[in-house]
């Protein structure tokens, strides 16, 4: 199949026309598995993150050994290692499967990361009086400490779902069939990779888009607006400041 | 094992070269960004969420795959090469523009007040002072880049992750070669992380 050099500078968009609904589903299996990573891997962070701020130095080093081995191995050899890993002992599963497994643990590594770190930024006479004036440690959890470190986990939180949604592309490596693999399906029956490529590219960045949207709309309803608060000197602004706000 | 030890350097030296490339690429988008050009301005945050807002994956695919339909055609490394700086400039970018209201006002009011040119305010008195301050979340930049690597194993780069991949098609082992992988990709992790340690260690030291 070969496309005159002419034809190829226009794009087609028929391409894209005969083949959406494929790409409607790859996006919905995307948003899935994004879900369940986001769920799972709050669940996971949480516990983690409990666990590691616990003074129990076993249970840390095995945490610290999991965080340090998500953040430290590039997410598609992760990917293979779980494809690979789980066969040679004994377990066979579908690659959806493995792929969900493989996305929720490395969310759950940035998540317990994230909600360590509100914790520890927490003064630390918080946790002590609760105790203190008698509560029970569950009680001084829900009452005191949870309650504190959402809102300024909510930021982080909503970008690291965003990196988790555009991860989750990578699954297509071991046929997930998500987004980023319903495109390469496309592109192989059409050889048209501009055009699915960009398209993909949109799809994604719609969601992305939509999802800040959102987290943006939660800041503003909730959220304390951070920034400085002096203004900065108009001289200064010239190099200092990039939005042109100052200017005003 | 030695097969893989030669292709972690391939990894090396990409993630080196996409790094460079992308210091300076995201310099030139924060200085032009400061500039306040709406229109220009305009284009650039477009393309940063546009860059921050879809896999980088696809953006590989994109360059390597799409570009030829335009014209440009790209050998695998120079197109993983342009499409890990791309992405990373962006990133820069935020960092620097994350740092730019930490320079005191004094200073440039200073600078301005001296008659000095716009080219020596931003050479000598604004870009090495924010180097200095981003050098350990730079340096987290770089751990991205270099984990970006194993991704340009699936536009036929022989980098870490394709020669693991072909070492399990040919011996039909295809878990060992991958823990290999994961090994030194690892290592490089750690040492980068060390040195980002040891960096801000240093800075916390001379603030004393």
């Amino acid at each position: 199949m070969h496309r005159s050099v002419v034809k190829v500078m226009a794009l087609d968009p028929t391409v894209i026309l005969n083949y959406w609904p494929l790409l409607v589903d790859g996006a919905l299996l995307t948003l899935r598995l994004a879900a369940i990573a986001f769920v799972g891997g709050m669940l996971l962070g949480a516990v983690c993150a409990t666990l590691s701020l616990l003074n129990y130095w076993p249970v840390r080093i095995v945490i610290l050994v999991y965080l340090a081995l998500m953040r430290g191995i590039p997410f598609i050899v992760i990917v293979f290692l779980i494809h690979f890993g789980l066969p040679s002992f004994g377990i066979r599963t579908q690659a959806l499967v493995t792929g969900t497994v493989a996305l929720t643990l490395y969310a759950g590594a940035y998540y317990a990361e994230i909600i360590r770190a509100a914790v520890l930024a927490l003064p630390r006479g918080q946790w002590e009086s609760a105790r203190v004036i008698g509560m029970p440690p569950i009680a001084a959890a829900r009452h005191v400490i949870i309650p504190q470190i959402i809102s300024p986990s909510v930021p982080p939180i909503v970008n690291c779902t965003m990196t988790m949604i555009k991860e989750s592309s990578i699954l297509s490596a071991i046929t997930v069939a998500e987004l980023t693999y319903q495109g390469l399906v496309i592109q192989g029956n059409t050889f048209a990779p501009f055009e699915v490529f960009i398209s993909l590219a949109l799809i994604y960045w719609a969601i992305t888009i939509a999802f800040s949207l959102l987290a943006w709309a939660y800041e503003r309803r909730f959220g304390t607006a951070s920034g400085r608060t002096s203004r900065m000197s108009p001289i200064a602004a010239r190099y200092l400041d990039i939005e042109g706000k100052s200017g005003r | 094992m030695p097969r893989l030890m030669d292709a972690i350097s391939v990894n090396f030296r990409i993630a080196f070269a996409s790094i460079l490339l992308a210091v300076l690429g995201g310099t030139l988008l924060t200085i032009l960004r400061s500039f306040k050009i709406r229109a220009l301005n305009v284009n650039i945050i477009v393309l940063i969420s546009f860059i921050r807002g879809t896999p980088l994956l696809i953006q590989i695919f994109l360059i390597y795959y799409g570009l030829p339909a335009l014209g440009l055609r790209l050998s695998p490394e120079a197109a993983g090469i342009l499409a890990l700086s791309l992405n990373s400039s962006v990133f820069v970018s935020e960092i620097l523009r994350g740092s730019l209201p930490s320079i005191e006002d004094g200073q440039i009011e200073a600078a301005t007040a001296l008659g000095l040119s716009a080219g020596v305010i931003w050479g000598k008195i604004v870009l090495p002072q924010l180097f200095r301050k981003t050098l350990p979340m730079l340096i987290n930049e770089s751990t991205v880049v270099v984990k970006g690597t194993a991704l340009l194993a699936v536009i036929t780069v022989v980098e870490t992750l394709r020669v693991a991949q072909q070492i399990g098609a040919s011996t039909f082992r295809p878990f060992e070669p991958i823990i290999g992988a994961a090994i030194l990709f690892l290592g490089l992790y750690v040492i980068l992380t060390t040195l980002g340690w040891a960096v801000e260690r240093r800075h916390a030291q001379e603030r004393r």
